[in-house]
């Protein structure tokens, strides 16, 4: 990203000397699997019904040329991420060196107003029970494996994707893979028109679920059917 | 058929929307403790107008702790370590403190001398600060660019016209028969809830020709049981109806109907932060 583009002094996009992490998933590479998934619960032992990251999926096209398009789903990392602006006490902060979007634990009052502020309801609030730590009651969210990344290791859900759909590394580096995916591919983001400048990259994604859908609103009572049985499911 | 989604839970549930009432309530109750200063008709309401409001910060002070999932930690809003100036709720939470030691202040000096100009400055001073309350509760919402309805620019000019017209319903419930405060209170009344009615047309026209999101969160607000609530209790009956009824009796200068009025404002007012709260989120869960 050129100096003109860079519109906040957060941004670490193209700022020299700055690593600057993201991921590219390319959804063509994606088999529906999962393990991306398993992968993250076993690395943070997520409870149940809530997901540091996700894989959605849409059966698109008409009989008989119809096709499963996944659409794996995570916190975007982003440039100028509104959930920093929008918590009163900073427990949701951005580190310059690398661009993560990590939350204080310790410091979260739990007021969910950076949940609001995220387009991409990568957050969520932990229950008041957990059988192996006591962080509890507060929000969290996917941190790019921030601790793996710090010691050279790639992020649990890139480390286990089978198809190498999920590259991760530094943008800034012109040399490295991800630089190179974004340079030669056309890739999209999710929610562009909100301006966070999300730092994860899908190649191949499918406009079905990049976008609101209007059938959200066609389906919506056999959407509420779902809701109702998935509440129910994890005791929501 | 066979798609997986996975459904995310609205970030505010509708305590938030009663926060929001009760919060209205009582910048409208300081409102008119101020408003007694000035116009003498509202003298009976003074004291009234400043211990509801007083109590009523009392409840959605409480109401706003017991809705963070960390409770103990509310003081971490007020550590100037900790905060950051960009949370409108930062700010929000300074203003209601500030807010509150002035109502002290001022309950203080009523009990003491009723008619000083300490009073009257008090009065001013806590007035100043209830008026930040709904236009923070309205910037809570605005600022989150990706929520339809919620990020547009009227929401704080939304939250002080209900505010106004909700507080003048209490005092107007709280001033019974008396007919010099009745008379202005109708006035408060029609005027503000007109205001929160234009202001509702303009959300809704500007929403209808938004983008899918806008457009899909205006069939959200207008069809089912949010529609029911928003613009079966919210506009019609709780705008609408006492705008009419008000204007009819501002038109023959009379006071009777006010308290059904007030009523049905009081209604109202709940159902329309009710609905704005918890419509808009309604699409994004599906994201």
């Amino acid at each position: 990203m050129s100096e003109e583009l860079r519109v906040s002094p957060i941004e670490t996009r193209g700022k020299a000397g700055t690593r600057r992490y993201a991921m590219v998933v390319d959804t063509r590479r994606c088999i529906g699997c999962m393990a991306c998934q398993v992968a993250c619960k076993a690395e943070y032992d997520t409870p149940l019904g809530v997901n540091r990251t996700w894989v959605p999926y849409k059966v698109v096209g008409k009989y008989p040329t119809v096709k499963k398009q996944f659409l794996p789903r995570l916190c975007n990392h982003c440039d100028d991420p509104p959930c920093v602006r929008n918590c009163p006490v900073e427990a949701t902060y951005k580190v310059e060196e690398g661009g993560f979007v990590l939350q204080r634990y310790e410091r979260c009052i739990g007021c969910r107003s950076c949940m609001a502020a995220c387009p991409y309801n990568a957050r969520f609030m932990l229950p008041a029970n957990r059988t192996y730590t006591n962080i509890t009651n507060v929000v969290d969210k996917c941190t790019f494996c921030f601790h793996r990344v710090t010691q050279n290791l790639v992020p649990a859900c890139v480390q286990t994707c089978i198809g190498r759909a999920r590259v991760f590394g530094d943008i800034n580096d012109p040399t490295s893979e991800v630089s190179y995916l974004v340079a030669r591919n056309a890739t999209q983001v999710l929610r562009p028109e909100e301006g966070t400048k999300p730092h994860v990259f899908y190649i191949g994604a499918d406009r079905n679920q990049t976008e609101f859908g209007r059938d959200a609103y066609r389906q919506r009572e056999v959407m509420e059917l779902d809701r109702t049985a998935f509440k129910n499911h994890f005791n929501i | 058929m066979g798609d997986y989604v996975w459904f995310h839970d609205v970030s505010w549930h509708a305590s938030y929307a009663i926060y929001f009432f009760v919060i209205g309530i009582l910048a409208g109750l300081s409102f008119l403790s101020y408003g007694s200063w000035i116009t003498p008709a509202l003298r009976p309401l003074r004291e009234k107008a400043a211990y509801g409001s007083m109590i009523l910060l009392a409840i959605g002070g409480l109401l706003l702790i017991a809705d963070l999932s960390q409770p103990q930690r509310f003081f971490n809003v007020l550590n100037p370590m900790y905060l950051n100036f960009t949370s409108p709720l930062a700010w929000g939470a300074l203003n209601i403190v500030a807010f509150g030691v002035c109502s002290v202040l001022y309950i203080l000096e009523l009990r003491k001398a009723p008619d000083s100009a300490r009073g009257k400055l008090l009065a001013l001073i806590t007035a100043l600060l209830a008026l930040g309350l709904p236009i923070y509760t309205g910037y809570d919402l605005t600022v989150h660019q990706s929520r339809p309805v919620w990020n547009t620019p009227v929401m704080p000019v939304l939250f002080v016209a209900l505010a106004i017209a909700s507080g003048s319903a209490v005092g107007s419930l709280l001033s019974g028969g008396n007919e010099g405060a009745q008379r202005v209170l109708r006035e408060y009344m029609l005027w503000s809830t007109a205001g929160v009615g234009v202001i509702l047309i303009s959300i809704l026209g500007t929403t209808n020709y938004g983008g899918s999101a806008q457009e899909l969160t205006f069939m959200i607000l207008t069809t089912g049981t949010i529609g029911t609530i928003f613009v079966g209790f919210g506009m019609l009956a709780g705008t609408a109806a006492p705008v009419a009824m008000l204007f009819l009796a501002h038109l023959r200068q009379q006071t009777s109907g006010l308290v059904v009025a007030a009523l049905l404002i009081l209604v109202g007012s709940a159902a329309l932060r009710y609905a704005l709260l918890m419509g808009p989120q309604q699409l994004q869960t599906l994201y």
